[in-house]
């Protein structure tokens, strides 16, 4: 089964990937220069913006709550489950950083291991 | 022993002092986390005052591929094989600590142009030894070994590499991890049969990023760890608590008779300090303590983060940097129990006391920093790590990272910074790129260790 991935800042270009397939993988195989580091979705190097649409990515482990919520996916680990739209790149990594000092987390924002539920402290 | 017949190094620390003038130094650059779809690369730079290109990046070794981050590197041998005859300092092994990949480069057939060698590939390593997130690189003897910060899946502990003189693997050097918790730098000093390592976090903590509360949450390390070297175990644990939260650079003093070593905190910007005493029983001390500075604009107080530091040949001085607040220091140890601040200079950080250098915009602060054999010249570079860069100096993106050199003073203490070098890696061929740990063909302060 495919699904079809359009990456919004690159002209909205389209592509169709392998549903079981991480979208690194394919997008990278059709010519698309996407960063990565780790390959196996601990770094957040691959990081992009899902703008629309389902993904799988349950074997990431880069991320915090926070970033998730920002609408974050990691490209190395992540298959699509329905058709998607994508922002890729460093362009796409506005919210992804943040000074830790300025801007501290709250407790259900941390990675999912450590997060209390959205309310409790 | 006929000493015209030895093999790298130095016959002692008192020797590699009067070893000649370093004419080029060598430091990787990074494109990975910056957007720029390029390999990391080592640069060589020309740091010879008489040549027309002094001050200048005169050859840029690409790696295969992208995403490496490389970081810190090693030499395949030392001064602990000065006297092996078989050996010599001519490679330089360049780990990625994203990619897992180790990169072996040879630095002697043209020492201006570099050129690798072998690769160690990530997935090799990882499927022998269960390990990820290469770290630091020590030669001892003619073996090779790398703390790895992680395990195949960037969990922590990790553990530690083992190579032979041919870069392959042999295995895990640990005969067992004990219950340490975090791996990071390690130093060890033969005489007393002793390594000392520090804490990180695991890859999967540290790599995405730098988030304050997984501190509280112990995702981060807080303890050194004393080994029984021979043995190739951990015997002792000190817990530093509040007083050396991320523990980071481990430096023995270079007299391989000294029991004294160094270790910087660098959340609580703490310098401890272990030495063995008349009972033969370890102790530490908290020596420097730097404290957190206000910022108009923040919540929080900002701390020094002192990522890095290190003792000069002579063991006289030790160096620290904050990297966020923008000073670097040396300190007179000469009574390790009571260092004397001697020096001090500013570049970059966050407080505003020197956004420019030389006529160039400082993107980030004082992080790594290499130091000549002869205690004279402080090579000191701008970023850390891609991801903690991008959250504390997002601007290092456009402006790339910068090389300052500091002139020292070995005989009265001081320093200054030099206003004939600075290397700009904003300028760049294919764009900013930043540049982080440095070290010279010849040895240089933080690889030599004697037997
Ligand atoms: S490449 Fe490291 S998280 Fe995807």
């Amino acid at each position: 089964m495919t699904h079809t991935v359009k990456i919004e800042n690159r002209d909205n270009s389209l592509y169709e990937v392998d549903a079981k397939r991480s979208l690194l993988e394919s997008l990278r195989e059709q010519g698309v220069d996407l960063p990565y580091g780790c390959k196996y979705g601990g770094c957040i190097t691959c990081a992009a913006k899902l703008t629309s649409g389902k993904v799988d990515q349950r074997r990431q482990v880069a991320l915090n709550n926070r970033q998730l919520n920002e609408g974050y996916i990691i490209l190395c680990v992540a298959r699509p489950k329905t058709d998607i739209s994508l922002k890729i790149g460093v362009e796409s990594h506005d919210k992804l950083y943040r000074n830790p000092f300025l801007d501290p987390l709250k407790p259900h924002e941390l990675k999912a291991d450590i997060a209390t539920s959205k309310g409790e402290n | 022993m006929d000493k015209s017949c030895c093999g790298p190094g130095y016959a002692s620390p008192t020797e590699a002092i009067k070893a000649p003038r370093e004419n080029l130094l060598y430091t990787i650059a990074i494109y990975t986390g910056t957007g720029i779809q390029k390999p990391d690369y080592l640069a060589t730079v020309d740091v010879d005052p008489n040549s027309p290109n002094y001050s200048k990046v005169i050859h840029r070794l690409e790696m295969p591929g992208i995403g490496d981050e490389l970081h810190h590197m090693g030499w395949n041998a030392c001064s602990s094989c000065h006297d092996d005859a078989n050996m010599a300092r001519k490679y330089l092994l360049l780990p990625g600590v994203r990619s897992n990949n180790i990169h072996i480069v040879d630095t002697a057939t043209n020492p201006s142009a570099p050129k690798l060698h072998k690769i160690i590939s990530g997935a090799d390593i990882k499927s022998k030894t269960n390990l990820s997130g290469p770290h630091t690189v020590h030669c001892l003897g003619s073996e090779i070994i790398v703390s790895m910060l992680g395990d195949a899946k960037g969990e922590a502990p990790g553990g530690y590499l083992h190579l032979n003189k041919d870069f392959e693997i042999v295995g895990r050097w640990e005969n067992s991890m004990g219950s340490i918790p975090f791996s990071y730098d390690f130093w060890y000093q033969p005489r007393h049969n002793i390594m000392v390592s520090s804490e990180w976090a695991a890859p999967n903590t540290f790599m995405p990023g730098f988030d304050l509360e997984e501190v509280g949450h112990l995702k981060y390390g807080r303890q050194l760890h004393f080994w029984d070297f021979e043995k190739r175990e951990p015997i002792e644990t000190f817990y530093l608590g509040e007083d050396g939260l991320v523990p980071l650079e481990v430096k023995f003093h270079h007299n391989p008779d000294s029991s004294h070593g160094f270790c910087g905190a660098a959340l609580s910007a703490n310098v401890i300090h272990w030495w063995k005493d008349d009972q033969g029983k370890w102790n530490w001390e908290k020596i420097i303590d730097v404290e957190n500075e206000p910022h108009p604009d923040w919540p929080i107080p900002i701390p020094g983060v002192m990522s890095a530091i290190l003792v000069s040949m002579d063991d006289k001085y030790l160096y620290l940097n904050n990297w966020l607040h923008g000073d670097m220091r040396q300190y007179d140890i000469s009574d390790p129990h009571k260092p004397v601040l001697t020096g001090q200079v500013w570049m970059g950080g966050l407080l505003g006391k020197a956004p420019e250098v030389n006529g160039v915009k400082m993107a980030g602060g004082p992080q790594m920093f290499q130091l000549s054999l002869d205690g004279k010249r402080l090579y000191v570079t701008t970023s850390l790590f891609s991801t903690w860069d991008n959250q504390f100096y997002p601007e290092i993106r456009e402006n790339g990272g910068v090389m300052v050199m500091i002139d020292c003073d070995p005989e009265n203490g001081g320093m200054s910074i030099n206003s004939d070098f600075i290397v700009n890696f904003g300028n760049e061929p294919n764009g900013p790129s930043r540049c982080h740990e440095a070290r010279y063909p010849g040895g240089d302060c933080t690889s030599d260790i004697w037997l």
